[in-house]
């Protein structure tokens, strides 16, 4: 009965927040002091010079029409509530008219997923590995190598990181692919291997900011639940350091790991923006810049509806999954 | 133990870093790779392009055997960078809204009207034979079209094409030109198999310059008929496996549109650019590719990954010419960048709002800056000066408007409003700028036409002391703690585009300096493109810096046209040229009166030269240099490019015109 409670609480307010996340999503961009139909002209203008008048007056007028910009916001949220948020389907994309935003998200979330959500995961794994290590065993010199890498590597700004990557591993060593190049007309295995080979490098830009991260939380959790009562009385029953480090220690301090994974997972669907914009590689994160420059409202809408949904969702199977975990967590 | 343990960690982590750092600017050679005319209608064969021997690329490898990531022979395969990728990959057709023309599409693929060529500024017939002939009010033209072009399934192109093209856009909404066309045109018809009868609703005596290219290209490509007419929808038909004019075809895509391949049709002497120049494109293989941001186009042209790029800063392109020989510019050396773009930039004003709407302010803050310093700051002094408002100093406006003007110039004069005058022209820059230049180093040509091409006709004078004065004659009052106006601290806003145009900012960035030094109290931002067009079709920014500017065909009505007072909308409306709001009867005159006769009158060219005093006399736009490009090539696997010392064309590679362009690229191999 009381899960139940929980679980409805929880339900609801996951609805609510995706409600609430998609609204503002909806209005803040037609809030922007920037028009889509003025984006395209303008672009039109900055490529061919000089725009015949009145040409620029019809096609202004006709765009408008087009991109369903005429009727009432409220008419326009109603719709996009129905349409977008209940069906997915979020309209045409006003810089790539008339073809559907879903459409062109879907082209390029499965190549996001599959660099974020590996990186994320394997950055989780090794960094929770290593800082459980570096926690437990605080005073052994692999701990503080360890430990002193992550401390290095996590302050450096992304963007050095990635570029040093691709100095060295693409531009002088020649190692890896200096632009991402995927082949898709060959079969399925040309298709994975230069997939593979093309994401290796971002990859491992990703995984060195976020491994670090995860070993400085995880040794700073280890550390102090190591220090605790409990950890004391199991040595002191005598049970191996194996034992300890993960019967005790690792399940005490997972916890506040696995809902910081959740948030960061959920936070993949966003994309990693800067990763493609160095790389090339192909994603949502790209999609999004490229939406809000041009003010292409659809756009926008399903790129962050969808990583709204994510999150939310994966917030609520954190929740949901923790008092399996951790059974001091109950309902209540 | 500890603590020291600590530090020699972080000590070695720092010697990796700086390692690797120093690894990553030793510079490579081209060697180390690891990539797997204009010729017009009526003058085809007039500028010859020279043949490669003179630029004979150092330690280039031969090409062969080595194959490209996309599986063509390197040798054959000519690699050019698009400015963005595609959202829609797979998307050919140019009348479905979001298909990226400039990803090689209207380069090598697309059919238009009326071609340019950028060195004669003069358009050639593509699709048509030559220009239109109106009749005496221009709302008749008949255009014929060129006879021996094939769509590249062997179908003729002919008359239908043409008419069907014309009459599809107009029946079609969602085709975004639908309206235009019917406000414009009565009908369009088949008068024979390769003749097309236009008739207009008023008077078009400009049919060639607005539906044929002038600059980058122009939205009516010609489709095929037979293939376009079994579609029910036009505006929604992808058309992935093109049927085109051009001389190649798409051989494959990236789904996830980061390149295009194309290739040379076997029967491309049938294709627009076969019939038109009857030359054979060297290439094989077109593969246009996206390469990401700044830092990895520097590495891949410096890696022989590519072998052009479309635009980079003069920092950049240094880089990469100390690091791969085999890299240039259109320049060798100093100042490496044409001057030919014909989108001069400079400063814009808002002129429905005061004081900016007074001539005297506009002069008054012309002569309070320092020109030799704001070219300084934007690119070390390169580039060709285009002083005159709305007008850019391309190579073909030099000779037609600004060469002309010079004595007219050195004549004119402005009031001051206290009984003296000033003659704000500056022939002097050019020398100026060639002797700082020279001190520096730099290999600057000493002959007056070598500096004429490369620093222009002069600029206006740094007279603070008329600018003073002339800040006053326009409503301007100083008093002992700075500029007043109206009886409050006068302060303005500059603003300019933050995420592209580097010489547009640099440009006000250096503006905003001169006129702080000056003792003006005005404030600088940048925007995103986001907001930027649409605070331009509002009016919404008082100084800015947009380029409403043009000029490359003698007849000055396209790039003018904007002007027309009669645009003006109040601000806050979105208006339709006229972003400025300048409101000069006499100049609205001359657009009226131009737009009525025929460009090859005598008359239009006179009308041009009034504008232009006009213009000058009420300096509505100022303008700092013309547009200058640093466009890189590298001749490792390609070679005769144009440059300075081969002009055949310009270095227009995002231009629909670039077939005509790559025709003359030789293979080193």
């Amino acid at each position: 009965m009381k899960f139940r409670k929980f679980l409805g609480l929880r339900l609801l307010t996951w609805a609510l927040t995706i409600l609430i996340g998609v609204t503002f999503v909806f209005f803040i961009p037609r809030m922007f002091p920037s028009d889509p139909v003025e984006s395209m002209i303008g672009q039109i203008q900055s490529r061919s010079g000089q725009m015949d008048p009145a040409q620029m007056e019809a096609m202004r007028a006709q765009l408008r029409v087009q991109f369903g910009l005429d009727g009432s916001l409220i008419e326009q949220y109603g719709s996009f509530l129905w349409n977008g948020l209940l069906h997915f389907d979020f309209g045409p994309s006003l810089m790539s008219f008339p073809t559907p935003a879903g459409e062109i998200i879907a082209t390029y979330l499965p190549y996001t997923l599959i660099l974020c959500l590996t990186s994320t995961f394997l950055a989780w794994l090794i960094g929770n590995l290593i800082g459980l290590r570096a926690g437990f065993q605080k005073n052994k010199r692999s701990s503080k190598i360890m430990e002193s890498v992550a401390i290095c590597i996590y302050p450096i700004p992304y963007f050095i990181v990635a570029l040093v990557l691709q100095i060295v591993f693409a531009f002088v060593l020649g190692w890896f692919p200096l632009i991402t190049t995927i082949n898709q007309s060959g079969g399925t295995w040309e298709f994975l291997s230069s997939l593979l080979w093309a994401s290796i490098l971002p990859a491992i830009s990703l995984l060195l900011i976020g491994t670090g991260w995860w070993i400085i939380s995880m040794k700073s959790l280890s550390s102090s639940t190591a220090e605790e009562d409990f950890v004391m009385f199991a040595r002191l029953r005598g049970l191996p350091e194996k034992s300890i480090s993960n019967r005790y220690v690792l399940r005490n301090s997972i916890i506040p790991q696995i809902t910081a994974l959740g948030m960061s997972l959920g936070g993949v669907f966003g994309g990693s923006i800067m990763t493609e914009i160095m790389f090339g590689y192909p994603g949502v994160g790209m999609l999004i810049q490229k939406a809000i420059m041009a003010s292409d409202y659809n756009m926008i809408l399903g790129c962050i509806t969808i990583s709204i949904v994510a999150i939310s969702t994966a917030t609520l199977i954190v929740d949901l999954i923790n008092p399996f975990i951790d059974p001091r967590i109950r309902y209540s | 133990m500890q603590k020291s343990f600590k530090k020699m960690t972080a000590i070695l982590l720092a010697v990796l870093l700086v390692v690797t750092c120093f690894a990553a600017c030793t510079p490579t050679t081209p060697a180390e790779s690891t990539s797997t005319p204009e010729s017009t209608a009526d003058a085809p064969v007039e500028s010859t392009p020279e043949e490669p021997a003179e630029s004979t690329p150092e330690e280039a490898p031969t090409g062969d055997g080595e194959m490209t990531d996309v599986g063509t022979p390197r040798a054959e395969t000519l690699i050019v960078e698009t400015q963005t990728p595609t959202d829609v990959p797979g998307q050919f057709n140019s009348y479905m809204q979001g298909t990226q023309m400039g990803f090689g599409i209207h380069q090598l693929m697309s059919a238009m009207m009326w071609e340019m060529d950028t060195v004669a500024a003069e358009q050639f017939g593509e699709v048509a034979d030559g220009m239109p002939e109106s009749n005496a009010d221009f709302t008749e033209h008949m255009v014929k079209i060129r006879q021996g072009i094939k769509w590249s399934d062997g179908e003729d192109l002919n008359a239908e094409d043409v008419a069907f093209t014309f009459n599809m856009i107009m029946s079609n909404p969602g085709i975004s030109q639908c309206d235009y066309y019917n406000q414009t045109f009565e009908s369009v018809e088949v008068a024979d198999d390769y003749t097309v009868k236009i008739v207009t609703k008023e008077a078009f005596p400009r049919l060639a310059q607005t539906f044929g290219v002038t600059i980058w290209g122009n939205d009516l490509r010609i489709v095929p008929e037979h293939i376009y007419s079994q579609q029910a929808d036009t505006s929604t038909f992808k058309d992935e496996n093109p049927v085109v004019a051009g001389p190649y075809t798409v051989k494959d895509y990236d789904p996830l549109g980061m390149w295009i391949l194309y290739e040379l049709r076997e029967d491309w002497d049938a294709s627009t650019l076969g019939v038109v120049t009857g030359k054979q494109p060297k290439a094989k293989y077109v593969w246009f590719r996206a390469l990401g941001d700044d830092n990895t186009r520097q590495m891949a042209l410096i890696n022989n990954e590519v072998d052009i790029l479309c635009e980079v800063t003069p920092e950049i392109l240094e880089v990469m010419v100390a690091q791969n020989p085999n890299i240039a510019a259109w320049y060798k050396d100093f100042p490496y960048a044409t001057s030919d773009d014909p989108c001069s930039k400079g400063i814009s004003f808002q002129m429905a709002k005061a004081p900016f709407d007074n001539a005297d302010f506009r002069w008054g803050i012309t002569l309070a800056m320092n020109f030799d310093e704001i070219s300084m700051s934007i690119f070390d002094g390169a580039g060709r000066a285009s002083p005159f408002p709305i007008l850019t100093a391309t190579g073909a406006m030099m000779e037609a408007y600004y060469e002309p003007l010079v004595p007219w110039l050195e004549e004119f004069t402005l009031d001051l409003g206290d009984g003296t005058t000033v003659a704000p022209f500056d022939p002097g820059y050019g020398q100026r700028m060639a002797d700082a230049l020279t001190a520096q180093g730099r290999d600057i040509p000493t002959d007056e036409a070598s500096l004429l091409d490369m620093f222009g006709i002069g600029c206006w004078k740094y007279d603070p002391e008329a600018a003073e004065k002339l800040l006053i004659k326009g409503g301007l009052e100083k008093r002992d703690d700075g500029w007043y106006f109206e009886g409050n601290p006068f302060t303005f806003n500059m603003t300019y585009l933050a995420d592209t145009e580097v010489q547009a900012g640099r440009g006000l960035q250096a503006a905003y300096d001169q006129l702080k030094e000056f003792g003006l109290n005005v404030n600088l931002a940048s925007e995103s493109s986001a907001t930027w067009d649409t605070n331009a079709a509002i009016g919404n920014y008082e100084v800015a810096g947009y380029w409403p500017t043009g000029g490359i065909t003698k007849d000055l009505y396209s790039v003018i046209r904007g002007w027309d007072a009669d645009l003006i909308v109040p601000l806050g409306e979105r208006g339709s040229g006229q972003a400025s709001r300048w409101n000069n009867a006499e100049a609205t005159a001359i657009i009226k009166e131009l737009s009525t006769i025929s460009p090859e009158d005598d008359r239009a060219y006179e009308l041009g030269m009034d504008f232009m005093k006009v213009a000058i006399a009420d300096m509505p736009f100022i303008g700092f240099h013309s547009g200058v490009k640093y466009v890189p090539t590298n001749s490792t696997y390609w070679t005769n490019y144009p440059n300075a010392d081969n002009p055949y064309n310009g270095p227009w590679w995002w231009w629909s015109c670039f077939k005509y362009i790559m025709v003359d690229f030789t293979p080193v191999a």
